[in-house]
């Protein structure tokens, strides 16, 4: 057959295709526990920085021991949604995993809160590709240590309870400091925060009314 | 032309260096080589897709169709990448949280395209393999050399380990940290080697 024939190029791309394709199906495959096991161990490591969590040691089980020591975990449905929360058992304040858009694609994040959620205790991020060196840089302390006892101004509008860069008083308390040169990925945060925030607020006050309404069990 | 083993080595890495001759993979250059051990796993990176994605297109060169060979290699080295990717991701986690987006981007390294439209596509199979690990290697001695200044002088650290007594002596220099810092040192480097190391060519 010549290799110039729409049918030898056809079968050739097929063939290229279905090896690689295999290829990579099967690295993948062979490496899936050890991807789970990180992204298990990553989740934990984050949940242990965001609740500052004594940890002894780095290993993968004493993050967990950490966590089922000090951390207890309920789901809550809200309007379709589950949301994954954590209360820290000595202190009571509550984390919640919160994700949104930012300038380039979904970022996910754990943000803890007082019992009352009147206030920023912490927050860390999960996971984000923005851009290295800008966007990127929302992972780094000096950023995430702004939002430490941040104040949420819940009277405030919906969009404006935590403010990320410029505020109409500079002096506000509920504002942090946005990034030089990534004044997109800022303003994502900032609007994805907010909303995942007034939502997660709703959640949780219609778990409560659940839970006050709730026949106990006779057993 | 008729290359030896020792040709296409000498070219790869000293030669015909691909960053400071050739002037090719500058953005990983400049973006990952703030910190060593992220510079050692994206040169692993390379080097593997190099030489791999040489070889195999040497191998299939005399079945390839000439109107879709583009294709064909794109497809082959972006194979190769995904593989790199997992691999890291599996293998070194935190480094693949930093330099995740990089790997990605090993498919549009020229060095990689380059090779294998220049060499591979008209050698023989081991001939083009030596050509890839050595154009991989000559990419990871510089960007070595460049991290391991960057990292003492930005971070006051090497490997992530402290230089001794390190706040005593040394206040680290954040320039260093960022891309400027590594034009700067690319910059040198390129000087020095075309200025001393390699000699021009005369026309």
């Amino acid at each position: 057959m010549k290799k110039t024939s729409p049918a030898y190029i056809l079968g050739f791309m097929i063939t290229i295709c279905t090896v690689f394709g295999t290829g990579i199906a099967s690295v993948h495959y062979a490496t899936l526990d050890m991807l789970i096991k990180n992204e298990k161990l990553h989740k934990n490591r984050t949940i242990c920085r965001v609740f500052n969590l004594p940890v002894t040691g780095a290993s993968a089980d004493a993050f967990q021991k950490a966590i089922d020591d000090n951390i207890s975990y309920e789901q809550i449905a809200y309007q379709g949604r589950t949301w994954d929360v954590y209360e820290q058992k000595d202190t009571s304040n509550i984390g919640f995993v919160f994700s949104g858009t930012g300038f380039w694609d979904r970022i996910t994040g754990v943000i803890v809160i007082s019992p009352d959620l009147s206030k920023v205790m912490n927050i860390q991020f999960l996971d984000q590709k923005e851009t290295p060196g800008l966007g990127a840089r929302i992972e780094e302390g000096w950023f995430t240590d702004q939002f430490k006892d941040v104040p949420i101004a819940w009277e405030q509008p919906a969009d404006k309870r935590i403010i990320v860069g410029q505020a109409p008083i500079p002096t506000a308390k509920n504002r942090v400091d946005a990034i030089t040169g990534a004044t997109q990925t800022s303003l994502a945060l900032m609007r994805f925060l907010n909303s995942e925030l007034e939502t997660f607020r709703k959640a949780m006050k219609e778990q409560k009314e659940k839970t006050m309404f709730e026949i106990p069990s006779p057993w | 032309m008729a290359y030896t083993p020792k040709q296409v080595f000498l070219n790869g890495i000293w030669l015909e260096n691909p960053i400071y001759r050739q002037v090719l993979g500058i953005c990983s250059t400049l973006a990952v080589t703030n910190l060593l051990a992220n510079t050692l796993f994206m040169c692993f990176g390379l080097i593997f897709t190099t030489a791999l994605s040489n070889l195999t297109i040497s191998l299939l060169r005399d079945y390839t169709p000439k109107r879709i060979r583009m294709i064909v290699q794109v497809l082959i080295i972006a194979s190769y990448v995904m593989m790199v990717d997992i691999i890291i991701k599996a293998l070194a986690p935190d480094i693949h949280r930093f330099i995740g987006p990089y790997v990605g981007l090993i498919i549009t390294n020229c060095i990689i395209m380059g090779r294998a439209e220049a060499f591979a596509s008209q050698n023989k199979p081991m001939l083009s393999l030596f050509d890839g690990v050595a154009s991989g290697v000559g990419y990871s001695l510089v960007l070595i050399f460049i991290a391991s200044v960057r990292e003492p002088l930005g971070f006051g650290t090497i490997l992530g380990m402290t230089l001794p007594a390190r706040d005593l002596w040394w206040h680290s220099w954040i320039i260093m940290v960022m891309p400027p810092g590594a034009f700067f040192m690319l910059g040198m480097f390129t000087w020095f080697a075309r200025r001393w190391l390699v000699k021009e060519v005369k026309r």
